[in-house]
């Protein structure tokens, strides 16, 4: 289970966010708000890259607030694949194994789901935006992490090479077996992989029903800003 | 018409290529070509012939080298702290310190490392302490050229993608683990400039070095210190020999630094 109570962030006088909260057991939830609202500040701060001003964080009822995001266990995957140039594509997906986290039984299960063995020597500079995707999700995956933080990871990839890839990013996120806490703008991406859904609104999280409803809620947020 | 329109309608078209053509060629080009035109090859023969040259010539690829190593280390150290601690006191001290070279007169940079490391502070090394040393030389080389190489490695780590280095910290790098996995193999390209544009730096340093380093003929005498002594004594052709030896050094540095850059774009 993780939870995050009350966060709370600034830069300078603007408020980013405002007692922010979340409780995501062994799911995804789909984080969903207009750009620029915050979900990537707080999802930064629950992987420990961004320091909150006030609240706390805690993963399977442990304090960790205060820890570095190397000690925290995350798989996290950013919005840009961000994959090691000078690696090759197996270096990047065994990077986080270094320190014997992981096993090579999950390795091999991660590689042939995402159907990475053709490639496992090829440089990143020579995949497919959709390659590049899957290895950034098995490198995050591979050490085995406590939980699993996606931030609009396939903002770049076109429309039907996501209709492929979302199953396969459920289908191995819910391996895992831990809290998933996936952040997207697209309704049809958000509601293909979610179990549950939130939205982030005036630097506060609130739970929802469906991404329609979320959608709807910032429809109305964008007139009323507009 | 409105009144901007007004005003570039009497800008003539070819306003800057009618001062920086002329001016460049005047200002740059031709002092350079003075040089060329003064080689003699009776001079070229007799500063080849001159043991002192190539001594001199000798100790300013080494002090040179030394130098930008020296150099770069440091600035890879400058690169760490510009990535994660910018907003400590040492940063922005080491940050403002990058522009103190460029800034005062290099004698005054020469006297400051004769002061720090001189008789007073390090007498109990030799009676005039690390001054009038190839060491010094190294020392006084490495002051002016230093920041040239922090700066260019700074360029490069604002130019990495700090996404990857998120990556790495939540996949177990503590930040400097991250630093040198990461970001260093990915910026070799700012290194290698960095490191050539500080010897090249040094390579032409005058001032600072004659000032801490000194100007001792087969001891401490680099290239730039020579060509001074030769038109000293009176010997112009000689000097000219090894200025233009000088340019072709620095040319030869400039063309490699091209090279590379057009490989790796």
């Amino acid at each position: 289970m993780l939870k995050v109570n009350g966060i709370y962030k600034a830069y300078g006088t603007q408020e980013v966010l405002k007692s922010a909260c979340l409780e995501i057991g062994s799911e995804i939830k789909v984080l969903i708000g207009i750009n620029g609202c915050g979900k990537s500040t707080l999802l930064k701060i629950i992987a420990g890259i961004i320091k909150s001003d006030k609240g706390n964080v805690l993963l399977r009822e442990k304090n960790i607030t205060h820890l570095a995001p190397e000690e925290r266990r995350v798989g996290y995957v950013p919005q840009h694949p961000a994959l090691f140039g000078h690696k090759s594509v197996i270096d990047n997906i065994r990077y986080g194994m270094r320190n014997g986290l992981g096993s090579e039984e999950l390795l091999e299960d991660l590689l042939s789901m995402l159907g990475l063995n053709d490639i496992l020597n090829k440089k990143p500079g020579e995949l497919s935006g959709g390659y590049k995707s899957r290895v950034s999700l098995a490198r995050a995956l591979a050490p085995e992490p406590e939980m699993i933080l996606l931030d609009e990871p396939l903002s770049d990839i076109d429309a039907a090479v996501k209709e492929t890839l979302l199953p396969e990013f459920r289908r191995v996120t819910k391996l895992m077996n831990v809290p998933v806490l996936y952040v997207t703008h697209d309704p049809a991406e958000a509601e293909q992989i979610g179990d549950t859904f939130s939205v982030m609104q005036g630097g506060r999280v609130n739970d929802i029903d469906s991404a329609n409803h979320a959608f709807e809620i910032i429809k109305k947020d964008k007139l009323i800003s507009v | 018409m409105n009144k901007s329109s007004a005003q570039t309608k009497y800008i003539p078209k070819d306003i800057v290529s009618w001062f920086f053509l002329p001016l460049f060629l005047l200002l740059v080009v031709f002092p350079l070509l003075a040089l060329v035109w003064n080689l003699k090859p009776d001079g070229i023969v007799r500063t080849l012939k001159d043991w002192f040259f190539w001594r001199s010539f000798k100790n300013t690829i080494i002090a040179a080298f030394a130098a930008s190593a020296l150099g770069s280390v440091l600035a890879v150290g400058f690169g760490y702290y510009h990535l994660f601690h910018k907003n400590t006191f040492t940063y922005k001290l080491a940050n403002l310190m990058n522009d103190l070279p460029a800034a005062i007169p290099h004698t005054v940079a020469g006297l400051a490392l004769l002061l720090a490391f001189g008789r007073k502070t390090c007498g109990f090394i030799s009676n005039t302490g690390l001054a009038f040393t190839l060491f010094a030389v190294v020392l006084a080389m490495f002051f002016v050229s230093y920041p040239l190489c922090a700066r260019t490695i700074a360029s490069g780590v604002d130019g990495t993608d700090r996404e990857m280095v998120d990556v790495a910290r939540t996949l177990g790098d503590s930040p400097v683990q991250a630093y040198f996995r990461i970001v260093l193999p990915l910026m070799g390209e700012s290194i290698f400039a960095g490191f050539v544009l500080a010897f090249s730096r040094a390579l032409s340093e005058f001032a600072a070095v004659v000032m801490f380093g000194g100007n001792l003929p087969g001891s401490t005498q680099v290239l730039a210190s020579y060509v001074f002594t030769k038109v000293e004594e009176g010997e112009l052709e000689m000097a000219v020999t090894a200025s233009v030896v000088c340019i072709l050094l620095s040319l030869i540095i400039v063309a490699l630094l091209s090279i590379r850059r057009r490989k790796h774009a």
